[in-house]
């Protein structure tokens, strides 16, 4: 494998996706990398194909034609026994956090692992290995001290930060986070995002972040993607963009449903 | 940044006039759907009691008899109360046993039965199973089983055993459905098998219901008890049938009294359990 493609973690050349024959294309032919390290946000009013494009990145999503490369793997070419293995090498991120309410925060982020974990699992039994790093890892999302209570127990914001110790407990090699701020205050959005941001480069890994909110998107992204009726319309270095080069992402013609 | 973001004037969704003033109405008159509804429920009524001869004046005659059969039930007689109690302990023991059967084989069912977890060729043939056991009366289920194993308490926790399936099994089913879609699809997104999607995603969640289930089904199982003796299936209920024929009525009364408070303590502690859990 060429350096280029490892380090492009996530390749995608014209990929069109649409759920039936007679329907209009949800994704139109999307061009996309996401390099190592590097913390993409994804930008697009409701329908616009955010979520279709992280549900065809983990094989949710029938992808109808172009190239899917993620992490090594021909996302089009993915056999069924494969589907589990390249979902466990992607770290992925709710809005509504997903985590299991009635296990304790500790399980839930073990269950990170539970693709590599063997038949003694049955029992819901995991290694002391796993457990000293999933405590780890609590801890570097700042909520260890919860470990043992219910997930359900928890604020919105402290639920999201298990999700988060809980696709770090994959090894991913690449994070995809739909919404992940959608449900939380402002102030719990910018600590979520920032410890997103800080993951991607401390690990080396892209983060995708799809967000409808701009300043959060300008305030905590690398490079921002903008979708719009399933075609990227803008695309550029954080640095380089504002509101005004971002203006195609929104309806400002008046076109679209309110 | 806030002009490209802000509303744009644009024509609203109006409401018609007639839905407008119909929801301003203080009082609103029933729709012609809930009319007809209520039609049809009366008439379905009136016909149901005229088909199966409910009559309010011969309940009315008949309630002087019923007075005196209660008269003769009093006083109870507890010279055989060793017998009654032991009896009951039997029933109890029973109620156990064909309630744990029960509830471990209606869970296997219910995998088989959930439309979340089973594939439709396993589902539809399980569903199926479930409602013939359903439609089988449960004196039947025991008689079945007391030409099989004869007479005697392990004919009716067989009964109760597959009785449970039937019923408890569907809604065994219907918990695990109604499982929230979040933490199922967390697991298939973390690469979860089948198996760990059943155990981490959707076993969890459904617990308290189940266990809620459970004990329902516990206390049923305790009211079941008492009749299958009827058929010679053990329990208290051959001691109620022979005091009835031989119109022991003393011992008849006491032995109700006892499964009474049986079933009330067993009721409260079973509701006092559920209010714990969920």
């Amino acid at each position: 494998m060429s350096t280029l493609v490892e380090t492009r973690r996530v390749s995608l050349r014209d990929l069109r996706v649409r759920y039936s024959p007679t329907e209009p294309y949800v994704l139109d032919g999307v061009d996309l990398d996401l390099l190592a390290g590097e913390t993409v946000a994804l930008l697009g009013a409701s329908g616009s194909g955010k979520s279709t494009l992280m549900k065809a990145l983990t094989g949710f999503a029938p992808i109808t034609s172009g190239e899917a490369q993620m992490a090594g793997y021909d996302l089009t070419r993915l056999r069924p026994k494969q589907l589990r293995e390249v979902r466990s090498q992607i770290g992925q991120i709710f809005q509504q956090y997903n985590l299991i309410g009635r296990l304790s925060v500790l399980t839930n982020v073990l269950t990170g692992t539970l693709y590599n974990a063997g038949p003694v699992n049955v029992l819901g039994t995991f290694s002391a290995a796993d457990r000293r790093r999933a405590l780890e890892l609590l801890d570097r999302v700042g909520i260890v001290h919860k470990a043992d209570e219910q997930a359900r127990t928890l604020s919105g914001g402290q639920q999201q930060r298990v999700a988060i110790a809980r696709a770090l407990m994959q090894s991913p090699r690449v994070i995809l986070a739909d919404e992940p701020v959608a449900s939380l205050d402002p102030r719990m959005s910018h600590t979520v995002l920032s410890l997103l941001q800080s993951i991607a480069k401390d690990e080396g890994i892209p983060v995708l972040v799809s967000l409808h909110v701009l300043p959060l998107a300008l305030a905590h992204s690398d490079r921002i993607v903008g979708l719009r009726h399933g075609s990227i319309v803008v695309q550029g270095n954080t640095s380089d963009l504002d509101a005004d080069a971002l203006a195609p992402v929104y309806d400002v013609h008046g076109d679209e449903e309110m | 940044m806030t002009q490209l973001l802000a509303p744009k004037p644009v024509d609203r969704p109006k409401l018609d006039e007639a839905s407008r003033q119909r929801l301003e109405r203080a009082f609103s008159v029933p729709r012609a759907r809930f009319g007809a509804g209520l039609a049809i429920a009366v008439v379905l009524f009136v016909w149901s009691s005229m088909g199966a001869q409910f009559n309010f004046l011969e309940l009315g005659e008949g309630a002087s008899n019923m007075g005196e059969f209660l008269l003769r039930l009093f006083p109870p007689t507890w010279d055989k109360l060793g017998t009654i109690v032991d009896l009951l302990i039997e029933t109890l023991q029973m109620a156990i046993v064909g309630t744990v059967l029960g509830a471990v084989l209606s869970l296997l069912f219910a995998f088989g039965a959930a439309s979340n977890i089973a594939p439709r060729w396993v589902y539809y043939p399980f569903r199926w199973g479930m409602n013939i056991i359903r439609s089988l009366p449960d004196l039947v289920i025991a008689l079945m089983f007391v030409s099989a194993v004869g007479l005697g308490p392990f004919a009716g926790i067989l009964a109760m055993t597959v009785g449970s399936i039937g019923s408890i099994g569907k809604v065994f089913a219907e918990a695990m459905e109604s499982v929230d879609r979040g933490p199922i699809t967390a697991m298939e997104a973390v690469g979860a098998s089948r198996r760990q999607i059943i155990q981490y995603g959707i076993l969890p969640s459904a617990a308290p219901m189940l266990t809620s289930y459970t004990l329902l089904l516990f206390e049923g199982n305790v009211r079941g008890a008492t009749i299958l003796g009827l058929v010679g299936a053990g329990g208290i209920g051959l001691e109620l049938t022979t005091a009835m024929n031989m119109y022991d009525y003393g011992h008849l009364s006491a032995m109700v009294i006892c499964i009474i408070v049986l079933v009330t303590v067993i009721d409260q502690a079973s509701a006092i359990i559920r209010r714990k859990i969920t």
